[in-house]
């Protein structure tokens, strides 16, 4: 990558010279006026490309203490961010736990590209391990979901990322998202409330 | 003058025609922070920075994407983001996060180098209140926070490291008029490329012009991923991505000064293309035009 970007480097600056030159290369009304291009790029990739593989400090940096605040079980408003992409999904409610070590963090909706399939994601930290995982589960044309009912507060923070989510399908019919299998069930009318 | 332009621009297309086309890349972790507190979220990046160092894969730089939620304006004269827990974090204790993932990325250290790249995104800015001068100011002041990162980077003799920042622009989610503050602030302080891992929502898979989602123009998506100091690193979860971000390219090329290129791709695990094949995805399309970076959400 580093002889690729030395080359963008140039090319930059090459670009640079040309707008600077006037040479018809004005931009395009659309992005309304003077609009930095790739010129402006040339310096930081060229900081970028410059940097080391190895660090001029051998010594170690002090860790810092570890720090794992449970997170109790809460579902997650409108005006929460949401790390999923609309393009893959249309998010209408999401819902979070921790207990310090591991999380959990559904969001229900609809698939980004198909507003009659219901879908929630699931992402999953853990932290001890280093690992995040981020799964998708389709449950049909169920249209968008939401999460109807789901485990709240402090004494679920362990239980509850195993647990299970109720959720509302588009049409009013409730599902159920196992998070252990995390898998969702169609028959909800034979499954326990959380 | 004009000819003298016309010149130049044909050796950069040599320079361009020199590079090595990459093969696909290795993909790399890119976290998702749920902080809680700031000594937490302290506490997480440096077992970040430690993991990112032990698992790096080759000698190349590769970009430690720390997305730590939607740009916030926290009060009259503090910026920062509020993270996908619902806790709100001031700049301060974001640049403190850094630091400790620049930390654990030393202490763990292997091989090749890091671009610890300070994440944020457009997700409703401003319906939290924030006007487009405050997104401006969001932007000048991530910068800003990167090139702090930096000179903590330089102090410590962390030489293999270097820092940047960078935005989940999606179309959906904020007007384009507001969320181009954002690449515009980072441009006037800057320091920081400004990688735009967001989609190109709705936008036309063909041709080489067209509307997108949320009134957005396909301009509007070549601004946010090129304009300035902004390179994109686009999500590319399902094939339609790659062909709506091949019109952000030809679109860009056809209607400015050109050269528009791909720092490399933002992947997810549970979609529709595998890390591996996002990159070759969007690489098939975009011959020699696409970097060897490959992030991933859940890798």
């Amino acid at each position: 990558m580093l002889r690729l970007l030395s080359a963008r480097v140039g090319v930059a600056a090459l670009v640079g010279l040309a707008a600077g030159a006037g040479g018809g290369f004005a931009l395009a009304d659309a992005i309304g006026g003077s609009v930095p291009g790739p010129a402006s790029k040339a310096a930081a990739l060229d900081r970028r490309a410059s940097v080391a593989t190895t660090d001029s400090n051998t010594a170690p940096a002090p860790a810092p203490e570890t720090a794992s605040r449970p997170i109790p079980a809460r579902m997650l408003g409108d005006d929460v961010p949401v790390p999923v992409s609309p393009s893959v999904l249309r998010v209408r409610n999401g819902w979070l736990v921790s207990d310090g070590e591991t999380l959990v963090a559904v969001y229900a909706g609809a698939a980004g590209d198909e507003p009659s399939v219901g879908r929630v994601v699931i992402v999953r930290q853990n932290l001890a391990a280093g690992k995040q995982t981020v799964r998708v589960v389709d449950a049909g044309f169920t249209g968008a979901l939401a999460i109807a009912a789901a485990p709240l507060g402090r004494a679920v923070e362990t239980s509850a990322q195993t647990g299970t989510l109720r959720l509302r399908a588009g049409g009013g019919g409730l599902l159920t998202l196992d998070l252990g299998s995390e898998r969702v069930s169609h028959d909800a009318h034979t499954a326990r409330l959380p | 003058m004009r000819l003298l332009a016309c010149t130049v621009v044909a050796a950069a297309g040599v320079l361009v025609s020199a590079a090595v086309v990459a093969a696909t890349p290795n993909p790399v972790t890119a976290w998702y922070m749920y902080g809680g507190s700031p000594s937490e979220l302290r506490s997480n990046a440096y077992a970040h920075g430690c993991d990112f160092a032990q698992g790096q894969p080759g000698t190349n730089m590769r970009v430690l994407l720390l997305d730590f939620g939607a740009a916030r304006k926290l009060d009259s004269s503090t910026w920062g983001a509020v993270d996908f827990s619902n806790t709100r974090f001031s700049n301060a204790d974001i640049l403190a996060a850094l630091e400790r993932a620049a930390d654990g990325y030393h202490n763990c250290h292997v091989r090749g180098s890091v671009d610890i790249v300070y994440g944020n995104s457009n997700f409703h800015l401003s319906s939290s209140g924030m006007a487009a001068t405050d997104a401006w100011w969001a932007g000048y002041h991530q910068s800003r926070r990167s090139e702090n990162l930096a000179d903590y980077q330089a102090s410590n003799g962390y030489s293999s490291q270097t820092s940047d920042a960078a935005s989940d622009m999606e179309p959906s989610w904020e007007s384009a008029a507001v969320t181009k503050q954002l690449v515009s602030g980072d441009q006037a302080q800057g320091w920081a490329l400004y990688y735009d891992f967001g989609s190109a929502d709705g936008c036309p898979q063909s041709g080489s012009a067209g509307g997108c989602n949320n009134g957005w123009h396909i301009s509007d998506v070549g601004y946010v991923s090129y304009a300035g100091l902004a390179l994109p690193l686009p999500e590319i979860y399902y094939t339609a991505n790659a062909n709506q971000w091949t019109v952000v390219r030809k679109w860009w090329n056809a209607n400015t000064h050109g050269g528009y290129f791909f720092l490399g791709v933002t992947a997810s695990t549970g979609v529709g293309l595998t890390p591996a094949s996002s990159w070759t995805a969007l690489s098939s399309l975009n011959n020699g035009l696409v970097e060897s970076e490959l992030a991933c959400f859940g890798c």
